[in-house]
């Protein structure tokens, strides 16, 4: 039952995901897919958390929490590129 | 087993709030409504979904590591969110038809500015009359 579940809510968030990557596509400004990449890294996150869960090899936890890491840098960046024009 | 209900329940409700909030980054109409819709929605959804796991996993190492990716999670999305608003202001993006802003920030600068040119203005006015 709960691995029924668990690749239900798999499914949910790469529909998610796709719908996303639609509103990255044709956003009219920067901004509008800067946040649905914000969106796409999250559930990024949750499927390998429950990925972490399904297969019992609970070293993906380490990947995900240098993942949430990884992007919050990167957001960062490209809004610090956007705000002033340079990153350094 | 009543903990794997309760678990189910938490995926499923992290998975309701983040399809409600692609459907507002799908429809409304603006960047900050669609940053307002997504901003509040990821984090609730997220944060559901990583208490339901937490209830499946049920073992201490798992779960310190989970709680760290909650607090980081929570911490970072209001903070990229915050980012995005800023930059969108500066950056004077354009606002749907039809909202209009009341800015007090910028009032209550050029009051408190217009407030100390007085004051120095005053005190000079005296050294100039002694």
């Amino acid at each position: 039952m709960i691995t029924t579940v668990l690749y239900i809510v798999v499914y949910g968030l790469i529909l998610i995901s796709l719908v996303a990557i639609v509103r990255a596509y044709n956003g009219p400004t920067v901004l509008d897919r800067v946040v649905a990449m914000n969106v796409i890294t999250t559930n990024v996150v949750l499927i390998i958390l429950i990925f972490a869960h399904i297969d019992r090899s609970y070293y993906y936890i380490d990947v995900a929490f240098v993942f949430v890491i990884g992007t919050f840098i990167g957001t960062l960046c490209v809004l610090k590129l956007l705000r002033e024009g340079h990153i350094i | 087993m009543v903990i794997q209900y309760i678990a189910v329940f938490f995926l499923l409700g992290g998975l309701f709030f983040l399809v409600v909030g692609v459907i507002g980054l799908l429809r409304l109409t603006d960047v900050y409504t669609r940053m307002h819709a997504m901003g509040k929605c990821d984090t609730l959804g997220a944060g559901m979904m990583l208490i339901g796991l937490m209830l499946l996993i049920l073992d201490v190492t798992n779960i310190t590591k989970l709680v760290l990716i909650a607090v980081m999670i929570g911490t970072i999305n209001p903070i990229i969110t915050h980012l995005i608003a800023k930059t969108a202001y500066n950056r004077g993006t354009p606002m749907a038809e039809g909202s209009f802003l009341i800015n007090t920030y910028v009032a209550s600068q050029r009051r408190r500015r217009r407030s100390m040119l007085e004051k120095s203005e005053a005190k000079k006015g005296d050294e100039q009359s002694q």
